[in-house]
């Protein structure tokens, strides 16, 4: 099975991202979390801890100072570029943030193109995608089983999740909108009248997940119980349901 | 410095940092507080999301006046029209926001993604490539407020930049991406200057924290205000939905430090 998470830079892709990953590994699936954003974040989210994180960054690097080599297959991509985190998700970081060849916006390995080829046979791909709707443009049939868009109630974020959630109906792919660091009524009024009808996932503005990312933490490590992480684990368990062949 | 920057005396100013981070809330206010002050303003949107449009309370539109300001020859490159250069394609096709503040926009993606905006694009690189040699523009504010992340920083769409306004949140997720942003920057421009702007700052040591994380000096810190996360969800300018603000008052002294020319002047 296959996930994406799309949505503006800065409304919690990355921690919707990390914490379903986490939960959905101590459910014993074995899962593949992607870092498909052009700034790779997502080890944060998942524990690995910051440094980490830019290490990791850094090896990718290392393809466009020539210090790597480059990868042919998919398998040893994962292989040689992922690592393990904590409950046993594995993370890869698809993405080069820095100079490839001038003028080329995917930079290295595309998201839709991973999503393609990785084998998601009994296991579950998480991917956290870049900010915006680029790759949400790009995806096909075959590419995502299910999109979720994290939105919170701003304006300009709300512009790119119905941007996202109308591109997905297009193709006639499954949406789920993660409402995201909603306070009250009128933060879930604004962000119901953008996405419309679809199916949608409340998370509680939380001062747990606010703390882990200014600690650079996993939310679900700063406080598995807190409203706002029991949601995010909630939805894992749907979509891993979800992955059962009915 | 370079010879042939020399000439401009208004400031020239990038907006950089993570997703989220506030960038274009600052460059918005920043903008308009400097054209209410007599400054002439240009902002240039080279997002293709929505940013700094909002943020400005400028309309947002289908309508990109810049698709008009350039064509493709018969090899398939991209050109100006006939009669028009850098110094007509701003004048022409930048667009009236609040305060006289003038807005160029590269445009914004709809659903059939950056095709239809090919000619704006062009346009819009060419343009900010061109802009130190407009002399009309000599003596104006140039203010770009650049897409998430450090991409556009690396691949040159700021070149008229000469200080980068490097805006993070307390977050490390902010802070690491200001970090990455801040080396590529630094690494391909020795000619621009880089400062910091806390955001979202809960206290005066989430800004320390900041700048000790980064080593960038410190322009300002604006702290967290529920009048500007109003503001963004109402999608209205936070200069008019909370004009008084702490927020807002904190780019106010941005605004002093700038005019003061606290960061060098070229």
């Amino acid at each position: 099975m296959k996930i994406v998470v799309a949505g503006k830079g800065g409304v919690g892709k990355t921690t919707v991202s990390g914490t379903i990953a986490r939960a959905l590994s101590r459910a014993g699936n074995d899962v593949l979390a992607l870092d498909a954003d052009t700034n790779p974040m997502l080890g944060v989210s998942l524990g690995l801890g910051p440094e980490e994180t830019d290490l990791l960054v850094a090896v990718r690097q290392g393809l466009d100072t020539g210090e790597t080599e480059h990868e042919k297959t998919t398998e040893g991509f994962v292989q040689r570029f992922g690592r393990d985190a904590p409950d046993g998700v594995r993370l890869v970081v698809a993405s080069r943030i820095e100079r490839a060849n001038p003028g080329c916006a995917c930079c290295g390995v595309s998201a839709e193109s991973l999503l393609a080829e990785l084998e998601s046979e009994g296991k579950i791909i998480v991917g956290d995608l870049e900010a915006g709707i680029g790759t949400v443009m790009r995806l096909q049939e075959g590419h995502a089983d299910v999109v979720l868009v994290v939105a919170q109630p701003t304006a300009k974020s709300l512009f790119i999740a119905r941007r996202a959630v109308e591109l997905t109906d297009d193709r006639g792919g499954r949406v789920i909108v993660v409402a995201n660091r909603v306070r009250d009524d009128e933060d879930l009024a604004v962000i119901r009248e953008a996405v419309g009808d679809c199916e949608m996932v409340i998370v509680p503005d939380e001062p747990a997940i606010a703390l882990a990312d200014r600690e650079g933490r996993a939310a679900i490590d700063v406080d598995e119980d807190a409203p706002g992480v029991r949601v995010l684990i909630e939805l894992a368990d749907r979509l891993a349901s979800m992955a059962v062949p009915a | 410095m370079s010879t042939t920057v020399a000439r401009a005396t208004g400031l020239r100013l990038a907006v950089v940092g993570k997703g989220g981070s506030g960038k274009s809330t600052v460059s918005g206010t920043l903008a308009r507080i400097l054209a209410r002050r007599g400054h002439r303003v240009l902002a240039l949107d080279s997002d293709t999301l929505p940013g700094i449009t909002f943020s400005l309370g400028a309309e947002l539109t289908d309508d990109v006046p810049l698709n008009a300001a350039a064509e493709r020859n018969e090899k398939g490159r991209w050109h100006f029209i006939k009669g028009v250069g850098p110094a007509r394609a701003v004048q022409r096709y930048a667009t009236d926001a609040p305060d006289g503040v003038r807005l160029l926009q590269i445009g914004k993606n709809d659903r059939r993604g950056v095709g239809p905006n090919r000619a704006s694009h062009n346009a819009f690189y060419q343009i900010v490539h061109r802009l130190d040699d407009v002399r009309s523009l000599d003596d104006w504010v140039i203010l770009g407020d650049l897409p998430a992340g450090a991409r556009q920083a690396a691949y040159d769409w700021a070149p008229y930049a000469r200080h980068f306004l490097l805006v993070v949140e307390p977050t490390w997720q902010s802070m690491l991406t200001a970090r990455r942003v801040a080396r590529i920057t630094k690494a391909m421009r020795d000619d621009v200057t880089l400062s910091l702007v806390v955001n979202k700052a809960e206290g005066d040591a989430d800004a320390v924290r900041a700048q000790e994380f980064l080593d960038v000096p410190l322009i300002a810190i604006v702290p967290v205000d529920e009048g500007v996360r109003r503001a963004e969800r109402a999608g209205i300018a936070p200069l008019d939905g909370a004009p008084d603000s702490p927020a807002i008052r904190a780019i106010e002294g941005l605004a002093d430090a700038l005019d003061a020319g606290s960061i060098e002047r070229i």
